[in-house]
C-alpha cells in the first residue's frame, strides 16, 4: 500500500534556488502528502559542492585556486493533509555553511528560511494502472501557494561575513502549478512556479548600520520537468523509482529604492537524478538525488555552478 | 490529529527561532555618531594608514591610493558572481566617468600575492582600471569590515566617504560626484 500511495506522488519537488553561501540560501523545497494518505514527516540532508560560477556574460569561470566551497543542509519538513484536496506543510532547514579558501577558512551554521505551504489538487491521477480511454490519460493537477519566510541569517543580521548567510532576509509568495501523469510503470511531471519577493527596508549589512533603503529582490520563474521509471522487486510490492530531470531557474533584477538595477538577475539550469525505494511493509521510503548544474558557457548567468548530492527519508501516516 | 499537532509545533519554532530583523525588518536610522578627528572604518572617519601588496608586485599604502587623486575606491571581492557583476559594473560605467580616482580590488580570500594574481587573471579583472590587492593579513578587511561587496571610498584627505555595500552603484556614484 505504501509502495502505491508513494507512487502517486512526486520524487522531489522542483529544487527551489539551492543555496550559495555567497549568495543566501538554505531554502527547503515544498512537501507533497500522497492522496489517502494524512500526513508525511520527511528529513532530508543535502551536501551542494561548488565548482564555479556562471559571469553576467554567462562564461563559466572557476573559482580562486585552492577554494573549498560546500553548503550542507539538514532539512525537516511534515506535510499535513487537513481535507480530501487540501494539504499544507512546513519544512525549515538548517544549514552549515563550510568555505576555505587559500587565504580565509569559515564553518558556520544556522537556521534556513522556512517554506510554509498549502496546496490544492485539482485533478487526480486515478488510472496510473491501466488506461482504457482517452479520459484514463487525466493528469493529476495541483496548484499551490508557498510563503518564504526569512528565518536564515541574511546580511542584513548582525553578521560581519558573507560567509555567515544561511538565508537571503526576504519574504517571497509562490505560486506553483504541478502537473503530474503515471502509466506504470512509467510516469512524468511538470512544475512551474512564480514568485515574487516582498520589498523591505534595511538599514544594516553585514553588521554595519547604513543610511536605510528599500530593496526588493526580482520576480522568480522555475520550471522543472521530470521522468520517472518503476521497478517492482519481486511479488511483496517493494519497488525502486528512477528518476531524471531538468530544471530551469530565473530571477529577474533586484531593485534598490524602487529603481531596478539592470544586470542583478540570475538564471540556472540543471539536470538531476533520483533513486527511491519504497518498502510495502511499512511507510518508509529512502531516497537520494543529485542535481548538477551545467558547467559550460551559456547554461546560467550571475550565479554559482554546483552539485546537491541529497539523502532523505520519508514516512508516511495512513 | 498527531501530526497536526507536529505541524503546529514546527510552525511555532520556526517563528520564534527567527524573530530577528529579517522577519520585521526596520527602516530607522540607526548608524551611530562618529567623533570628528577620530581614526576607523567609519564614514567621516579619519581612514588609519595601511602597507599591502598588489599583484604587479608593488606596495599600496593610504598615502598612495589617494596620491594625486581625489580618491580612491576599495571593491572587496571573493570571485564570487555577485563580485563579478559589480566589479563589471565599476569597470564598464563607473570608472570611466571618474579617471581622477583610483580603483582597487581587495582580494581577501587568496591568501597570497599569487593567488590575487591567478584570481584577478581568471577572472578577467588583471589589469586595466583595477589594481588588485592581495590582503593577506586581513588588513582592510578587519578595518572596514569588509566582505563581499563592500565598497569603500576614501576621498584626498584620508577620509571615508563611504563604507557599505556596493548595491547597485547609485551611491558610489553620487560619492564619487561630490567629492571636492
Amino acid at each position: 500500500m505504501a509502495a502505491l500511495i508513494m507512487g502517486a506522488a512526486p520524487l522531489f519537488l522542483p529544487y527551489s534556488s539551492l543555496a550559495a553561501s555567497c549568495c543566501g540560501g538554505g531554502s527547503a523545497a515544498s512537501l507533497s502528502v500522497p492522496k489517502y494518505a494524512t500526513a508525511v514527516a520527511d528529513l532530508f540532508f543535502d551536501t551542494e559542492l561548488y565548482d564555479g560560477y556562471w559571469n553576467p556574460n554567462g562564461k563559466h569561470v572557476a573559482d580562486p585556486p585552492g577554494s573549498d566551497l560546500k553548503q550542507y543542509r539538514l532539512n525537516a519538513g511534515v506535510g499535513y493533509r487537513f481535507a480530501r484536496d487540501w494539504q499544507t506543510s512546513v519544512s525549515l532547514p538548517h544549514v552549515w555553511n563550510d568555505n576555505s579558501y587559500s587565504g580565509v577558512s569559515s564553518q558556520t551554521s544556522g537556521l534556513g528560511d522556512t517554506t510554509v505551504s498549502l496546496m490544492f489538487e485539482v485533478l487526480d491521477d486515478n488510472s496510473a494502472w491501466k488506461v482504457r480511454d482517452i479520459g484514463d490519460m487525466t493528469p493529476g493537477v495541483s496548484l499551490g501557494l508557498s510563503l518564504l519566510v526569512p528565518t536564515g541569517i541574511s546580511p542584513y543580521d548582525n553578521q560581519q561575513s558573507s560567509f555567515d548567510i544561511t538565508g537571503r532576509g526576504f519574504y517571497r509568495l509562490d505560486g506553483t502549478l504541478l502537473v503530474e501523469k503515471a502509466i506504470r510503470p512509467w510516469s512524468a511531471s511538470l512544475a512551474l512556479g512564480y514568485g515574487t519577493y516582498l520589498e523591505r527596508s534595511i538599514n544594516r549589512e553585514y553588521g554595519k548600520y547604513v543610511e536605510p533603503y528599500k530593496k526588493d529582490l526580482g520576480d522568480r520563474f522555475t520550471a522543472s520537468l521530470s521522468t520517472g521509471y518503476t521497478f517492482v522487486l519481486g511479488t511483496g510490492g517493494d519497488s525502486i523509482t528512477a528518476t531524471a530531470s531538468y530544471a530551469y531557474l530565473n530571477e529577474a533584477d533586484t531593485s534598490y529604492n524602487g529603481k531596478r538595477d539592470s544586470g542583478s538577475g540570475f538564471d540556472k539550469q540543471s539536470l538531476g537524478g533520483a533513486i527511491s525505494y519504497t518498502n510495502n511493509d511499512n511507510n518508509w521510503s529512502m531516497r537520494a538525488g543529485w542535481n548538477h548544474a551545467i558547467k559550460q558557457n551559456g547554461w546560467g548567468q550571475n550565479f554559482p555552478t554546483t552539485d546537491v548530492i541529497s539523502l532523505g527519508v520519508r514516512y508516511v501516516f495512513l | 490529529m498527531y501530526s497536526c499537532k507536529i505541524f503546529v509545533v514546527l510552525l511555532s519554532l520556526v517563528f520564534s527561532a527567527g524573530c530577528g530583523d529579517n522577519l520585521f525588518p526596520s527602516g530607522n536610522d540607526k548608524r551611530p555618531s562618529v567623533l570628528a578627528g577620530s581614526s576607523g572604518g567609519d564614514v567621516n572617519q579619519k581612514a588609519p594608514d595601511f602597507s599591502l601588496p598588489d599583484i604587479n608586485g608593488s606596495t599600496v599604502t593610504l598615502a598612495s591610493s589617494i596620491a594625486g587623486k581625489k580618491g580612491a575606491v576599495f571593491y572587496f571581492t571573493m570571485w564570487c558572481p555577485i563580485c563579478d557583476s559589480h566589479m563589471s559594473s565599476i569597470r564598464s560605467s563607473v570608472a570611466p566617468s571618474f579617471p581622477d580616482m583610483n580603483f582597487f580590488l581587495v582580494d581577501y580570500v587568496s591568501g597570497s600575492v599569487a593567488g590575487a594574481s591567478s584570481a584577478a587573471s581568471a577572472n578577467g579583472y588583471a589589469g586595466g582600471v583595477f589594481t588588485t590587492l592581495a590582503d593577506t593579513n586581513h588588513t582592510l578587511t578587519n578595518t572596514f569590515q569588509g566582505t563581499m561587496g563592500t565598497t569603500v571610498v576614501i576621498d584626498s584627505t584620508g577620509i571615508i566617504r563611504m563604507n557599505e555595500d556596493y548595491r547597485d552603484g547609485t551611491n558610489l556614484r553620487s560619492t564619487l560626484a561630490a567629492l571636492p
